[in-house]
């Protein structure tokens, strides 16, 4: 079996609260895995450590056979691995062409002889294409989830990391953006994991489901199982209701 | 990226002829001084310009940098007895090393530690020309410097050519995919990062360029005054690029050029105000700067040709 990732042990603490702890998992090339939890539950940290945002203080990452721990965010980036952000980020005062232009310039993307066709041609994929020109800041919300996206695979991944891709959208957005990400998935083969905390919208998405709760992970199990799951209906409904659930 | 339009650069021709022919029509050798010093301070805010005002990562100690290449072309010619024209290269050279001594423990930092930082090496540097007297000068500092040009309209005109080479330089730069991964960073620097951009390098590698034209300016600067002193160190000097940067538009480089040439103008012709000079000269910028918080000449220049475009 090969694996594109591997997560062995990973921890962190800050102070006195342990965000993360001996978390351990791997994912396959070309797998669409889901992260699981109730807010708070370590989920965003999780994708941080993974990203070098921050520094883990046990364990390791292994991306393609290489550890990733103790790098740069940037060069973990340049190594194939992209990620957007819960809060949409964007560079304000530029098009929306020029944001991803940006992303287009990282030295893993840039063997690209015109970085603004790319550009374009990222965003005819995520279907921001006639908004390339505009102003960022005239984007709705759930475009702008489309743009990272599109920000992200400028970076040429092997692995894309999606921080509650839907958290804040309408249940009409959603769809849309459930299709562009299976797309990706399908058209590229690319290994996509995705974090959310509402079990529905992902549930039809992904094929595999990491549940975390405390920053601990409490079950791994294809979607259909993980929410029959003891533990996972614990820490969503309490520990009295499931009590009640079950009996 | 951004073509260059036919309206802008038929106006920097207009501007910089204006510029080059108006000492010449005056033919006041003071009258020519005060604009060589307008043309030097120009370079020091586009200077300036090119990494705050792009990055957004202020810098309080540009002094650092304009002195840095001032006592450097003061120490060539002084100590060393060098021929003045090494005095530009060198001083290029000494103010790269300062940006990098600076900028690479800084840089790498965020919040405010990379504008104190400026601010107290530059203040620091002062305290060291007066501490080490014996080599520095101390308050008087360095004289007899020797002029790189005799003619003050000759040297006026190559300072003036300079302020032209510097400014186009730093435009090209700042419309080019470098200046965009700038403007980035100042938008957000961990956006960038998520967008495999090596923020520290691109932040220091834009000081160093500043840093390059602010030292170039400064031994301009000693070699019109033929002294270099203590203050040109000092927090004053900063603080007054950064004004300059701020009316003429900060981020658009020819604007903090003509800012600055605007404001030492000023200065110059506020004189006949006698004592209430600087009472005149603080409240003009106090009204520029409550009614335009965007700058005067950039955003002028913008309305003004933007149904030519």
């Amino acid at each position: 079996m090969s694996v594109i990732l591997d997560v062995k042990d990973l921890s962190k603490r800050f102070g006195g609260l342990t965000a993360t702890k001996n978390v351990s998992f791997s994912l396959e090339p070309g797998e669409l895995t889901g992260i699981l939890g109730p807010n708070g539950a370590g989920k965003t940290t999780l994708f941080n450590l993974l990203t070098g945002f921050i520094a883990a203080d046990t364990g390791s990452v292994l991306f393609e056979g290489q550890e990733l721990r103790g790098l740069a965010p940037h060069k973990i980036v340049n190594r194939g691995v992209a990620r957007t952000f819960q809060l949409t980020r964007p560079f304000l005062g530029m098009t929306v062409l020029e944001n991803v232009v940006v992303a287009c310039l990282s030295p893993r993307a840039r063997d690209a002889h015109d970085k603004e066709a790319r550009a374009q041609e990222l965003l005819d994929h995520v279907g921001l294409g006639a908004k390339a020109r505009e102003p960022v800041e005239t984007l709705p919300y759930g475009d702008l989830r489309r743009l990272e996206i599109a920000r992200a695979l400028a970076t040429k991944p092997n692995l894309l990391l999606l921080d509650e891709p839907f958290a804040g959208l309408g249940s009409r957005e959603i769809e849309p953006l459930a299709q562009l990400i299976k797309r990706l998935h399908r058209e590229q083969k690319l290994t996509i994991l995705l974090i959310e905390h509402k079990l529905r919208e992902f549930m039809a998405l992904v094929s595999r489901v990491i549940a975390i709760d405390f920053g601990e992970i409490i079950a791994i199990a294809p979607p259909a199982e993980i929410v029959r799951n003891p533990r996972v209906i614990e820490a969503y409904i309490g520990k009295t209701e499931a009590a009640h659930a079950s009996a | 990226m951004k073509q260059l339009s036919i309206v802008d650069l038929s106006g920097a021709v207009v501007v910089v002829a204006l510029l080059a022919l108006t000492p010449v029509l005056l033919n006041s050798n003071y009258f020519t001084g005060v604009l060589t010093v307008c043309v030097i301070y120009a370079i020091w805010a586009a200077s300036w310009d090119f990494m705050s005002g792009l990055t957004g990562r202020e810098n309080f100690g540009h002094s650092l940098f304009i002195g840095a290449g001032a006592y450097t072309a003061g120490f060539l010619a002084t100590v060393w007895y060098a021929n003045p024209w090494y005095s530009l290269p060198t001083a290029v050279v000494v103010a790269i090393a300062f940006s990098l001594i600076v900028g690479f423990p800084t840089l790498r930092l965020r919040g405010p530690y990379f504008a104190l930082a400026m601010l107290s090496a530059s203040a620091i540097m002062q305290r060291l020309c007066l501490i080490f007297w014996e080599y520095s000068g101390g308050e008087e500092g360095l004289y007899g410097l020797d002029p790189l040009i005799q003619s003050p309209l000759h040297y006026y005109w190559f300072v003036l050519a300079i302020l032209v080479a510097a400014v186009a330089i730093l435009t090209a730069l700042a419309q080019s995919h470098w200046g965009l991964l700038l403007r980035a960073i100042r938008g957000d620097e961990a956006t960038c990062q998520a967008a495999g951009i090596n923020v520290t390098f691109y932040k220091i590698a834009s000081l160093t360029i500043s840093a390059a034209f602010a030292g170039l300016g400064g031994a301009l600067y000693a070699h019109y005054q033929l002294q270099v002193s203590p203050p040109l160190f000092s927090v004053v000097v900063s603080i007054t690029v950064i004004i300059m940067v701020y009316v003429g538009g900060i981020g658009s480089i020819y604007g903090p050029a003509l800012g600055a040439i605007m404001l030492t103008l000023l200065t110059e012709l506020l004189r006949t105000f006698g004592e209430y000079r600087l009472w005149v000269y603080t409240l003009t910028l106090m009204l520029i700067l409550f009614l335009l918080p965007n700058g005067l000449i950039a955003p002028l220049w913008r309305r003004l040709t933007e149904r030519f475009r």
